[in-house]
């Protein structure tokens, strides 16, 4: 039963693992924490669910439209809700506006898609497989083989791509970046657009994997993954893997062998031990290198 | 310098809008007041308890349907007492606080002789203790909860309550059936489902059946991984799952998922369209509830009900919408025998409601408040839809 649940939480915690990205990139670049991230993370399923049911496209190019779909999306949430007051006014205002915006999102799925859950019809075909005590499925398979190359992906654009440079550059200083030439502006919307799209990936997927979306699902998983980011080191990029995997084993371990009743309390316990101990998360860094 | 005008304008203008508000509001209190008075006399209200959007719109979308229907009906026949029945219509949005406030505009400013509603047990006590204050009757079609009438005596419910209904369930599962080894969920943040539990613990041990896990989850979860592979070990005959549907569908998929064939019985929380959307094929023919109405294997009366509803809206009646127009039409039949509209007097009648031939069963109002409804209807899910399994005597209290 351990190894089996140990699975458990490994799908449950790639989910986490993907929105925390996001959280942690923007964070490292703005400080801000966006808070709208997990409705974005709430469209992307949607979106998905669209492409599969309204246009009829197959999953694959519905997961990749989904996060085209929200790339643009945090493109446009950055430019309207908080370009507009970076600079001029404290964070708290950008933080604030971040929350009108994940009310406003939330609310807008509302009108358009009403608040039943719903729920992407049975477009994989799902075997199970058995290895020793362990059953898995096809589904769990592609979910962290899509999660892995996600991350891989993310940390070789970062570390090896000019772009990726140019992130790094304005997480170490934002205004020496500028003064380098760096188009800060273009940088912040790209880093918005890929946390986004990372969100989608994770919508989508988890949206097919637990069998139901729903216009609220963003508000508790966006919290998780915030916590799951601070957990692993707000800021740094293999943090949020490390802290959303690790919260997802925390959480299933905690059903499994302590109580369910705790569950949430015993994961959040652990992340409070986490933090005393290690303020800068488990892979963060003293003089925190964001990004 | 800028900043100081900027500052005195804003003052002056703040102070300007709230002088207008206060203005318009007491405008509108002096406006409402004269319709009503005016409107007091020949007017017999009824202010509808209910969610029309939020999560639990689902359950309050065809009571209003049913509530809206019954009003119709009697107006048609020349209402109540020779006075027009007017229905008022609020969505509370399953809000603790909305419905508050809701409850507080119908006894205030509507001056409704009656509240009919809420579906949900916990939001039917805030309304309650409102209405037994300010000496409303409040009749719902849907709390089944504990601890509902014991609020006063001016609360009623027409609806199959869970301690009358779970003794005859439990009895038919572990006796009939034979499903003594029985593991049992509840949702943590739902006070339906907390309540719920305890009744089906004592029925279950008064059965003599073992209790062999019991696990609890959260409404909003969607993870239900860890719990469905620590029922694999012990594998029940049955799962009691006490909570609503969306998480019953999800559960039943995992078990699916992780190859596990379970059965489910829980209340009529279970009860909701998304448990098919949901659940496809992992709750078919697995997933039971009771309830107090199903609309198909239905009396005369029933039938007729069901055509009626069917021909108005298009769609088939659930048992929200039956038992707000059946409460509807008690409360008709109170006024029209005490000749009152007076709430503290026709309350008298409906304490002593003795066999009332409804759409959604019969129903007694018992010595302790308690509405004792004839039959339980016990539903599955049979080719993505609800059908009647069986009819259940209800094991009547004292």
């Amino acid at each position: 039963m351990f190894w089996q649940q140990l699975l458990n939480g490994i799908t449950l915690g790639s989910s986490y693992a993907l929105i925390a990205l996001g959280y942690t990139m923007v964070y490292g670049i703005v400080q801000l924490i966006n808070f709208a991230h997990g409705e974005i993370y709430m469209f992307g399923a949607f979106a998905g669910l669209f492409l599969v049911t309204v246009v009829g496209l197959p999953i694959g190019w519905a997961l990749l439209g989904a996060m085209a779909f929200c790339m643009l999306l945090g493109v446009v949430v950055e430019r309207v809700a908080y370009r507009p007051l970076r600079g001029k006014s404290s964070r708290l205002s950008a933080l604030i506006s971040a929350i009108g915006v994940s009310i406003f999102l939330s609310t807008l799925m509302v009108i358009i898609a009403g608040t039943n859950p719903r729920n992407y019809p049975d477009i994989i075909k799902i075997s199970n497989y058995q290895l020793g005590a362990v059953q898995f499925s096809s589904l769990q398979i592609i979910i962290l083989i899509i999660s892995a190359i996600l991350m891989i992906g993310l940390e070789l654009m970062v570390r090896r791509s000019r772009i990726g440079k140019a992130m790094r550059a304005c997480s170490q200083d934002i205004e020496a970046a500028a003064l380098m030439g760096i188009n800060v502006n273009r940088v912040i919307s790209f880093t918005f657009a890929v946390g986004s799209a990372l969100a989608a990936a994770g919508g989508v997927m988890v949206a097919i994997y637990y069998n139901a979306l729903w216009p609220y699902m963003g508000t508790m998983a966006g919290m998780k993954a915030f916590c799951a980011a601070v957990l692993g080191g707000i800021g740094s990029i293999p943090g949020a893997m490390v802290g959303g995997i690790s919260l997802g084993i925390m959480e299933i371990m905690g059903v499994a062998y302590l109580s369910s009743s705790y569950k949430d309390a015993i994961a959040f316990a652990i992340l409070i031990l986490v933090l005393i101990i290690r303020p800068q998360g488990l892979l963060g860094q003293k003089i925190v290198k964001k990004v | 310098m800028k900043m100081r005008v900027n500052r005195k304008t804003a003052i002056l203008l703040c102070l300007v809008l709230a002088l207008s508000l206060v203005a318009t509001g007491c405008a509108a209190k002096k406006d409402a007041s004269e319709v009503d008075k005016a409107a007091d006399t020949n007017v017999i209200k009824l202010g509808f308890l209910g969610a029309t959007t939020g999560e639990v719109a689902c359950y309050g979308r065809p009571a209003e349907k049913g509530m809206k229907m019954a009003i119709d009906e009697l107006n048609a026949q020349g209402g109540i007492l020779g006075k027009k029945v007017e229905g008022i219509y609020e969505d509370n949005k399953g809000d603790n606080a909305e419905i508050a406030n809701i409850a507080q505009k119908y006894v205030t400013r509507d001056k409704v002789v009656a509240m009919v509603g809420d579906p949900c047990t916990g939001l039917t006590k805030v309304a309650a203790k409102i209405a037994q204050t300010n000496k409303i009757v409040l009749f719902s079609g849907g709390a089944t909860g504990t601890g509902v009438v014991d609020l006063g005596d001016y609360i009623f419910r027409n609806t199959l309550v869970d301690k009358n209904a779970v003794p005859a369930v439990v009895n038919w599962m572990v006796n009939k059936q034979g499903w003594k080894n029985v593991a049992i969920i509840t949702s943590m943040n739902n006070g339906y489902s907390t309540a719920l539990t305890p009744v089906f613990q004592e029925a279950l041990t008064a059965n003599k059946a073992k209790i062999i896990a019991e696990d609890t989850i959260n409404d909003g979860e969607t993870d239900f991984s860890a719990q469905i592979t620590k029922l694999k070990k012990v594998k029940p005959d049955v799962l009691v799952f006490t909570g609503y549907y969306k998480e019953a569908a999800l559960i039943m998929k995992e078990a699916q998922k992780q190859g596990l064939d379970l059965k489910m019985i829980g209340g009529d929380g279970l009860y909701g369209e998304d448990l098919m959307k949901l659940g496809g094929t992992a709750v078919e023919q697995k997933v039971m509830y009771y309830a107090g109405f199903t609309s198909d294997g239905a009396s005369a009366e029933t039938a007729k009900f069901i055509q009626d509803y069917k021909a108005l809206y298009n769609e088939e009646p659930d048992m929200f919408s039956a038992q707000y127009y059946d409460a509807v039409m008690i409360l008709a039949q109170a006024m029209e025998s005490t000749k009152s509209t007076d709430p503290s007097v026709f309350k008298g009648y409906l304490a002593t409601l003795k066999d009332y031939p409804g759409v959604s069963g019969k129903t007694t109002i018992g010595a302790d408040r308690e509405p004792i409804k004839n039959p339980v209807c016990l539903l599955t899910v049979k080719d993505g839809n609800f059908r009647s399994l069986m009819e259940l005597i209800p094991v009547t209290v004292k």
